[in-house]
């Protein structure tokens, strides 16, 4: 299991585009993915799962994968995280 | 073969949902379309157009057809287009994080579709705990 923590970076937090962008990145991936965010887990391929962590910028959070591309996975999300989504500019 | 997303509304509704849901979503992964009723709308003359939309997105899964008021006209009409002889079923009270939600699930068989539908209408209540 890969275990990555990650900072909610963009100015409008993880609303809903950004939400959108990082279920389907994770998407094509088989593993199993959590997030948590502010003490609560939740499926990180759902939209709805993590919109209801109302994670705002500056919100600190911790990805969970486990599954045989796990590590691609993990990539994917950090990349798209670090990218702060391609928002701000 | 993929299910069809049929949203059957009162005016403004179904298109401002599919509008937004597309802007969140930039690609949908399902066919979807919404068709509005009228105030003035009369269901037996409308049938024909519901039809063809329900037609429009059948790829021969079957359709998720969501309405916004369940006893309403635009939902009676989709009770007529469910005993048309394509596989429908039907879910009231859409929402934004209800289609979200089923979308969010575009591979799944018509008949799971419902119970998506439904966890992701209710579930997208909170209530503020400030």
């Amino acid at each position: 299991m890969i275990e990555r923590e990650l900072l909610v970076a963009n100015k409008l937090g993880l609303h809903a585009r950004a939400t959108a962008k990082l279920v389907q990145a994770l998407a094509p991936y088989r593993c199993n993915a959590t997030l948590t965010a502010k003490g609560r887990e939740v499926n990180a391929k759902s939209i709805m799962g993590v919109m209801l962590l109302a994670a705002g910028h500056g919100t600190p959070v911790v990805l969970r994968v486990e599954g045989e591309d796990a590590a691609a996975a993990v990539d994917a999300v950090a990349a798209l995280f670090e990218r702060r989504f391609d928002e701000d500019s | 073969m993929a299910v069809g997303i049929l949203l059957v509304t009162h005016s403004g509704i179904g298109s401002a949902l599919v509008a937004v849901a597309s802007g969140l979503l930039r690609n949908l992964p399902l066919k979807v379309e919404a068709f509005e009723v009228p105030f003035a709308g009369d269901p037996e003359a409308l049938l024909p157009q519901a039809s063809a939309a329900l037609r429009k997105v059948d790829d021969g899964a079957g359709v998720l057809v969501l309405t916004d008021l369940y006893g309403a006209t635009p939902s009676n009409l989709a009770a007529r287009l469910a005993r048309l002889g394509t596989p429908v079923r039907r879910v009231s009270a859409l929402n934004l994080p209800m289609l979200l939600r089923v979308l969010n699930y575009p591979e799944l068989p018509l008949d799971e579709l419902p119970a998506v539908a439904t966890a992701g209408a209710r579930n997208g209540v909170v209530v503020d705990d400030a």
